[in-house]
C-alpha cells in the first residue's frame, strides 16, 4: 500500500477516536467543545511514557487513557451540573486552559546529546518509539484499527446494555431520566470518563504517529471538528462519527485542488448537510432502516440456504 | 458470532501482531537542518535539507527522504503531500520545492528510509519574502 495512503487511513482512524469520545457525550446529550484537551493529555503522557521514561508503546497508551479519563472524571464533577450552552463554553474554556498549561509545561531531558521532552510552545518532538522499534507504518496502520475496532465493538456492546440505555435516556430527558431512579450525575461523569479515555487513546497514538506534538494543534478548532463528526455522520451508531471523520478528511483530500480555500467549502457542504438532515447521515431512522433491511436479506440467505437442503432430503 | 464478538477478535488479533513483532531499537537517529527560501513564485519554496547522525554528526547519505509538511494550527486539515528530495551537491545533503496552500507556520516533516527509518520535525515560519525559525513567542503573547 502507497505510504501516503497509509498515512491519511492512519489519521482517518487516530481523529476517529477523539470523534467518538464527542459522540458520546453528545448521546447523554451534552455538547462538549473540550474533548481536544483530553485528546492533548494522552498525546503528552503516552509521548512522555515512551520518549523520557522507556516504556512500551502498550503502557504508554494504558497511562494516556488513564490520564484522560482522570482529567475528564475531575472536569465533570463540577462542570457535568451544568446545562447546554453553559457546558459547551466551560468544556472550552477548560480545553483552552489545558492548552495554555502545556504552552508552560517544560520538562526535557537531554537522549543522544539532544535535548527531548515538551518545551512549551516549542512543543515536543522525537517521539520516536516507532522508528526505535521498527514498527513500520502498514503495522502502525493496523494497530490503530485494532483498538478502533476493540473501541467499536465496546460501543456496540454498550448500545445494547443497560447503560447504554441509561445514557440515551439521558441524553433524551435528564429530568425524566432522573424520576425513573437513573443516577443522572454519577451516569455523566462515567460518560465523561469514558469519553476521557477514549481520546487520551487516540492521542497517545496521535502523538507516536506524527512523533511531534505542540499546544497549537489542540486548540479550540479540534474540539470543533471532533463534534462536527457526529453531527455530520450521524447520532444513531458509533459508526457515524466514523463516517463524519471519512467524509471530513476524505473531502478535504479529494479537493485538494482548492488549496487554501478547502476549508471554507468543506464549512459550506457541511452547513448544507445540517440543514437537510439535523441528526445527521446515519440517524436513528436510518440505521433502524438498515438493521431491518439487513435482517430481511439474512432471512433470505437463511431460507435459500435451507431449500436446496430441503429439497435434496 | 455477534459482530461485537468479530470486531473483538479483529482488535485482538492486529494488536497482538503489532506489539509482538516490535523488534530490537534502531541504533542511529537522525538530525536534520533545513533551510528554506522563497523562489519568487507565490507560496513556493526551494528547502535545502542536511542530515547527520545525532550521535556522530556524520553525514546521512544513502537514505530516502520524503519531504511533507502540515500546519501545526490545523492539523490534517492543510498539508502537502509528501514528495521525494533530491540529493544535493554536498554528502548529507538534499533539496526539494515545497508549493504550500497558505503562509504562516508549517511542520515539515522528513521521513528517512533506506540506511536509517526515521521521522524528523522542523516547525519554520513561511511569509512571502523570508522563512525562518518560528520566533519564541512567551505564552502570554500567544493569547492575543
Amino acid at each position: 500500500m502507497d505510504d501516503y495512503l497509509i498515512g491519511v487511513l492512519s489519521n482517518i482512524g487516530v481523529i476517529s477516536f477523539l470523534a467518538l469520545s464527542a459522540y458520546l457525550l453528545l448521546l447523554t446529550g451534552e455538547i462538549s467543545f473540550g474533548q481536544q484537551a483530553f485528546f492533548a493529555i494522552g498525546a503528552y503522557a503516552a509521548g512522555i511514557a515512551t520518549a523520557l521514561w522507556g516504556w512500551s508503546l502498550a503502557a504508554a497508551l494504558v497511562w494516556g487513557a488513564a490520564t484522560g479519563a482522570a482529567a475528564a472524571v475531575l472536569v465533570g464533577v463540577p462542570t457535568l451540573r451544568l446545562h447546554g450552552l453553559y457546558f459547551a463554553i466551560a468544556t472550552l474554556a477548560f480545553a483552552e486552559m489545558v492548552r495554555l498549561l502545556f504552552e508552560l509545561f517544560r520538562y526535557q531531558i537531554p537522549i543522544d546529546g539532544e535535548l527531548v521532552g515538551p518545551n512549551g510552545v516549542d512543543g515536543f518532538g522525537n517521539i520516536r518509539y516507532i522508528f526505535e522499534n521498527d514498527i513500520g507504518p502498514l503495522q502502525f496502520l493496523l494497530l490503530i484499527y485494532g483498538l478502533l475496532a476493540a473501541a467499536l465493538a465496546g460501543f456496540m456492546v454498550l448500545e445494547r446494555s443497560r447503560l447504554g440505555v441509561i445514557f440515551r435516556m439521558i441524553g433524551e430527558d435528564e429530568v425524566l431520566a432522573e424520576m425513573h431512579g437513573v443516577a443522572v450525575a454519577r451516569h455523566k461523569v462515567l460518560a465523561a470518563g469514558i469519553a476521557g479515555a477514549i481520546a487520551g487513546v487516540g492521542g497517545g497514538l496521535y502523538a507516536h504517529l506524527t512523533t511531534y506534538v505542540e499546544p497549537r494543534i489542540f486548540d479550540v478548532m479540534l474540539g470543533v471538528h471532533s463534534l462536527a463528526y457526529g453531527l455530520i455522520g450521524g447520532l444513531g451508531t458509533a459508526f457515524g462519527p466514523l463516517l463524519g471523520v471519512l467524509i471530513d478528511i476524505g473531502v478535504l483530500e479529494s479537493i485538494r485542488a482548492f488549496a487554501g480555500y478547502r476549508m471554507i467549502i468543506f464549512g459550506g457542504l457541511v452547513a448544507i448537510l445540517l440543514i437537510f438532515r439535523p441528526r445527521g447521515l446515519l440517524d436513528e431512522f436510518v440505521v433502524h432502516q438498515i438493521g431491518r433491511a439487513w435482517r430481511r436479506v439474512w432471512d433470505l440467505v437463511l431460507r435459500s440456504a435451507r431449500q436446496p437442503a430441503a429439497s435434496g432430503g | 458470532m455477534t459482530a461485537a464478538t468479530r470486531l473483538q477478535l479483529f482488535s485482538a488479533l492486529t494488536i497482538a501482531v503489532c506489539f509482538a513483532d516490535a523488534l530490537s531499537a534502531a541504533e542511529v537517529r537522525a538530525k536534520a537542518d533545513v533551510t528554506c527560501q522563497p523562489t519568487g513564485i507565490s507560496l513556493q519554496y526551494d528547502c535545502s535539507i542536511r542530515l547527520t547522525q545525532a550521535r556522530t554528526g556524520v553525514p546521512l547519505t544513502d537514505v530516502t527522504v520524503m519531504v511533507g509538511a502540515d500546519m501545526p494550527s490545523m492539523p490534517m486539515m492543510h498539508n502537502v503531500r509528501p514528495m521525494k528530495a533530491t540529493a544535493g551537491r554536498e554528502s548529507g545533503s538534499y533539496e526539494i520545492r515545497l508549493d504550500l496552500e497558505m503562509t504562516g507556520d508549517w511542520a515539515v516533516r522528513l521521513d528517512l528510509t533506506g540506511e536509517v527509518r526515521d521521522r524528523v520535525v522542523k516547525v519554520l515560519r513561511f511569509e512571502q519574502d523570508r522563512v525562518g525559525p518560528t520566533p519564541a513567542k512567551a505564552p502570554s503573547q500567544n493569547k492575543h
